[in-house]
């Protein structure tokens, strides 16, 4: 990996409007914070190396290094990434309160995961008003205090820092693609820190297309409904091309596409669609509505589903080859259009003298991504 | 008793430029001063108020300078002497003023005393109230020693009887904060009875209306007076030439410059050779007067603070003597011999003088010049200008940056003149956009604020302080909320006016007089005008920012005040609220990932890096105690413990 330090993380992420508001960078030192979704940079700071730049999605990741590190097994383009099976799953009957998204599994897999001792917090995305603030939580209730998607970038992994720094272990953390990218940057200790403890011990990714920036996001609804009335958010899978706004008594549907331009720049050049970097990925299923898509990847993941199938806590089932199909075409869509904008905006695998890159991937996958 | 009221004609006593002028004032009886602190001003009115009471005087800090001008005004109508004080921007803000109390003309002796700042030592420009004398045709007095500056005062306020109008007398700081020898004049018994006489028939200038109208015939009047004036000038005492009979060159001079010319002339040992002309009266010139001396050579250097105002007006004299006295070479800022920026010292006029009378002289060795310039660039530590220890201006502004920073929005904040001043620069966090007059931030932005229809999206915040509120902030703060502007105006309230020294302002319960006085209450106005108003404490970052950013989003006139009390307060002084220590075992210096932001970015000189032990430590003399540090640190390694036999 290439690492570099503030200025440079300014320059190339925040400046360049690439910043999606992770929170990696958050509440590591005085300087980087986030309000209301943005993260700003409040003085210059002189360090050469941080692990700011270091835990960026956004900036030099290194898919190769970090593949090698993370599966002992070189990054290529499988849609999915490395996975150890994919299954339909939900919540188990009567195992989750309030309203959930789709299945409910994150919800369900999280409280099972605090109950059985395998985390003692979870770190989940709550939000005030329209506005996305990290949350820790140690019981059930504020799991499902927690639940139903945000959409909008949020800054979750402030809350894994200062976990860490105050020394608080065995968490877990409810992560999109980006943040769980993150995740697994932090998770090698770029900087070698002697004093460096890994606080997480359970990665759950959820599915992203990409997320909305929050700051647009609050003008964009407040022009069109009153946003205190705002209970629910969705965007149904394919084919559907809405985002619903759920104000209790009423429904509304905004086309998707009038939705997109509220994306962050940072999201485009996102080539991850399924949390590749978790223990298990969830999304939702296309035609299934009270289902989620549920991949697992590490041996903890599996441990976790495996037992959670076993308590009642989820339920599982065998996948339909179609879906499966679909979904691994929307993933490979994601990845071919990451690479070829990144490419575009001279982003990928710079090696010039003080150019530097949004990412890194083997050329042959690259070519694989851009090739006919 | 003040040394002042010292009743010893004759008898010579050392005094402060300022006090001479108060001095002077006393010797001619004065019955009502009034002024505006600012330096280097503010000790006149400041010395007055303490005999005040001794010598039955009226003395007051006016809200602004024009308002000081109307007071003083009003005393003289009534038939009163009186001062008004106020530094060189101050005749600016009362400049309205003047231009008809010229025309309406003045009754009992009305002197104006602007103390000029050329290069700027106090301020942040160096206007010329000289200028005005021009502009306003009224008659300008510069005196050149400390003896002037009472001797001035007493002759002044003869004159401005004589001429019923306004006289002034110029002072700059190299005279108003320096100290010499003053003889003193007798102290008069009798104080005067207040009376406006308004009964009188219109153009009756001691009973009639005092008004500008008929302006024609005002104006006549006012330009009579003018060389009534004049006339007197032609035997001013104040006007001197010292020299040979034939003089090669002849320096024309005035106020501080008079000392620095002298000067020159005996370094290059020119005495024989050089004559000087000192001029006391230096608007309008005295033509008879200026014919002798200008008969007596072809060659002059005019040397004059800051612009060629003197230069100027002896040349177009000299032109129009020219028929009778033949063509003279008038030097000085015009060809470039002397600067027209800055002050001017004496090496400066022994290097114009020593070309013209070609004697060659280095006011430093070549070497020596060299090596200190050499020394200043590698061997001085950088000293920049900052905020004392404990200020909570720093405080103040650490929140508004970081506010800034975190609305994203690219919002800056306009300001004006203050100690708050400084956060254009690194100690403020380099906050401060814009920088004008008094009150000027809040107008500016209230400019700023109106421009939302041309794509304007920046946030808008303006500083001002307390003093500043009630001297020119509250008309800008009316014109926005009137106009629907939407700013967030942020009120520095270290209660006092105190950069020029804790002066009392409308804001406070006492007055110059040290009499309990009605305090106005900021928030009260704020909130009459109907502007959305908050309180905090700007020690409490925390509580600060947050509300920052709340206002910042919301749209409309907020004002937010900030208020805690000076750090160099009287009242605060000596009095440490906390202990406040690093502590070695939390702090982790070079290793900690903060880069080591209390000492390079926070900088207040009570915290210091330890460079041996590569930690930060707390400076027990210069550290105030605040707790504001404790705040900072993101690690908790500041600690601050109450003290609480100071607070309970």
């Amino acid at each position: 990996m290439r690492i570099f330090g503030p200025n440079e993380l300014k320059a190339d992420v925040q400046d360049k409007g690439l910043c999606v508001g992770c929170g990696a960078c958050v509440n590591l030192c005085p300087y980087f914070k986030n309000h209301q979704g943005k993260t700003v940079m409040l003085f210059p700071c002189t360090l050469e190396k941080g692990r700011c730049h270091a835990y960026c999605p956004k900036t030099e990741v290194d898919y190769t290094e970090l593949s090698q590190a993370r599966w002992k097994r070189p990054y290529d383009a499988s849609p999915l990434g490395t996975h150890d099976g994919v299954v339909m799953a939900r919540a188990g009957e009567g195992r989750v309160e309030g309203r959930v998204q789709a299945g409910g599994t994150v919800s369900a897999l999280t409280a099972f995961a605090l109950r059985e001792g395998m985390i003692e917090e979870a770190v989940l995305t709550n939000r005030e008003g329209l506005v996305p603030v990290p949350q820790m939580v140690g019981d059930e209730t504020g799991i499902y205090g927690c639940a139903t998607s945000k959409y909008t970038a949020a800054p979750t992994l402030s809350e894994v820092n200062r976990a860490a720094r105050e020394g608080i272990r065995n968490v877990g953390v409810v992560a999109t693609p980006c943040q769980a990218t993150a995740l697994a940057l932090m998770r090698e200790n770029p900087l070698d820190r002697e004093d460096f403890v890994d606080p997480v011990s359970l990665v759950i990714g959820l599915f992203c297309t990409w997320a909305l920036d929050t700051r647009k996001l609050i003008p964009f609804l407040e022009s069109r409904v009153d946003v205190s009335r705002i209970q629910w958010m969705d965007i149904p899978p394919p084919p559907a091309e809405v985002f619903v706004l759920d104000l209790g008594n009423e429904e509304i549907q905004i086309p998707l596409d009038e939705i997109r331009a509220l994306v962050p720049r940072g999201c485009l050049l996102c080539p991850d669609m399924t949390s590749e970097w978790a223990d298990v990925s969830v999304g939702v299923l296309e035609g299934e509505p009270e289902w989620n898509t549920l991949i697992v990847r590490t041996e903890k993941g599996r441990a976790l589903v495996d037992k959670a199938v076993e308590a009642g806590s989820i339920v599982v089932k065998e996948m339909p080859a179609a879906n499966l199909e679909h979904l691994r075409t929307a993933a490979l869509n994601k990845k071919k259009r990451a690479v070829a904008r990144a490419r575009e905006e001279n982003l990928l695998n710079n090696t010039d003298e003080g150019e530097r890159a949004a990412f890194r991937m083997d050329p042959s996958v690259v070519e694989e991504l851009t090739g006919s | 008793m003040s040394h002042l009221l010292t009743d010893e004609p004759g008898s010579r006593i050392l005094l402060m430029g300022n006090e001479a002028i108060a001095r002077g004032a006393l010797e001619a009886g004065v019955n009502v001063a009034a002024g505006y602190p600012g330096t280097p001003s503010s000790e006149i009115i400041e010395t007055l108020s303490k005999v005040a009471r001794d010598r039955g005087l009226y003395v007051e800090w006016s809200a602004n300078e024009k308002v000081a001008m109307e007071v003083a005004a009003a005393a003289s109508f009534a038939g009163l002497r009186s001062l008004c004080v106020m530094k060189q921007n101050g005749v600016n803000v009362g400049s309205d003023f003047l231009l008809h109390l010229g025309l309406t003309g003045t009754r009992g002796g009305m002197v104006l005393v602007p103390c000029d700042d050329p290069g700027a030592l106090s301020s942040i420009n160096e206007g010329e109230s000289r200028q005005f004398a021009r502009l306003l045709e009224l008659p300008l007095l510069e005196p050149g020693d400390f003896q002037e500056l009472k001797d001035m005062i007493v002759w002044a306020f003869q004159l401005s009887e004589e001429i019923r109008n306004l006289v002034f007398v110029r002072s700059v700081t190299r005279l108003s904060h320096a100290s010499g020898n003053v003889v003193l004049g007798p102290l008069p018994g009798e104080t005067r009875k207040a009376r406006f006489k308004h009964r009188g028939f219109i153009l009756d200038e001691m009973e009639g209306v005092v008004a500008s109208m008929p302006m024609e015939y005002r104006h006549r009047r006012q330009q009579e007076k003018l060389k009534q004036a004049v006339e007197r000038f032609e035997s001013s005492p104040f006007n001197t030439y010292t020299g040979p009979e034939h003089p090669e060159l002849v320096v024309i001079t005035s106020s501080a410059c008079h000392l620095y010319s002298r000067e020159a002339i005996h370094l290059l040992g020119v005495e024989d050779r050089v004559g000087l002309l000192k001029l006391g009266t230096t608007f309008p010139l005295p033509p008879v007067f200026m014919e002798k001396h200008l008969g007596l050579t072809d060659r002059f250097l005019v040397v004059e603070e800051v612009i060629p105002f003197l230069e100027e007006n002896v040349k177009i004299l000299a032109q129009e003597l020219a028929p009778r006295i033949g063509p003279k070479t008038i030097m000085g800022k015009r060809d470039g011999r002397l600067p027209t920026v800055g002050e001017l010292n004496p090496d400066l006029v022994v290097e114009a003088l020593a070309s013209l009378v070609e004697v060659p002289y280095e006011s430093a060795p070549e070497a020596y010049v060299k090596r200190g310039q050499e020394l200043m660039f590698f061997g001085a530590p950088n000293r920049e200008l900052t905020f004392c220890p404990g200020c909570p201006h720093r405080a103040s502004f650490w929140s508004i940056h970081n506010a800034l920073e975190l609305d994203g929005r690219d919002g800056f904040v306009c300001g004006d003149i203050g100690c708050y001043t400084l956060a254009v620069l690194p100690t403020g966090f380099s906050t401060l956009k814009t920088l004008h007059a008094m009150g000027s931030g809040t107008g500016v932005a209230s400019g700023f604020g109106k421009l939302g229809r041309f794509g304007m999206d920046q946030p808008v915040v303006s500083v001002c302080g307390d003093s500043t509120f009630f001297h020119a902030a509250m008309p800008a703060l009316i014109n926005a909320i009137h106009h629907g502007s939407d700013i967030t105006m942020v009120v520095l309230d270290n209660s006092g006016t105190a950069m020029t020294g804790f002066q009392p302002h409308p804001g406070l319960d006492v007055d110059a007089l040290g009499h309990k006085a009605p305090a106005i209450s900021i928030e009260d106005v704020c909130r009459s005008l109907g502007a959305q108003v908050r309180v905090c404490d700007p020690f409490d970052l925390e509580t600060t920012q947050a509300t920052l950013l709340e206002l910042l989003d919301r749209a409309g006139v907020k004002v937010l005040i900030l208020r805690q009390i000076c750090g160099l307060s009287p009242e605060k002084k000596r009095h440490k609220k906390y202990e406040v220590a690093v502590n070695p075992e939390v702090c982790l210096g070079e290793a900690c990932g903060c880069n080591r932001l209390c000492t390079r970015i926070f900088r207040c000189p009570g915290l210091i890096w330890d460079k041996r032990a590569g930690k930060a430590r707390v400076d027990e003399v210069l550290g105030t105690g605040c707790g504001v540090f404790a705040s900072i640190c993101a690690k908790g390694a500041i600690e601050k413990v109450e003290n609480r036999e100071v607070t309970g």
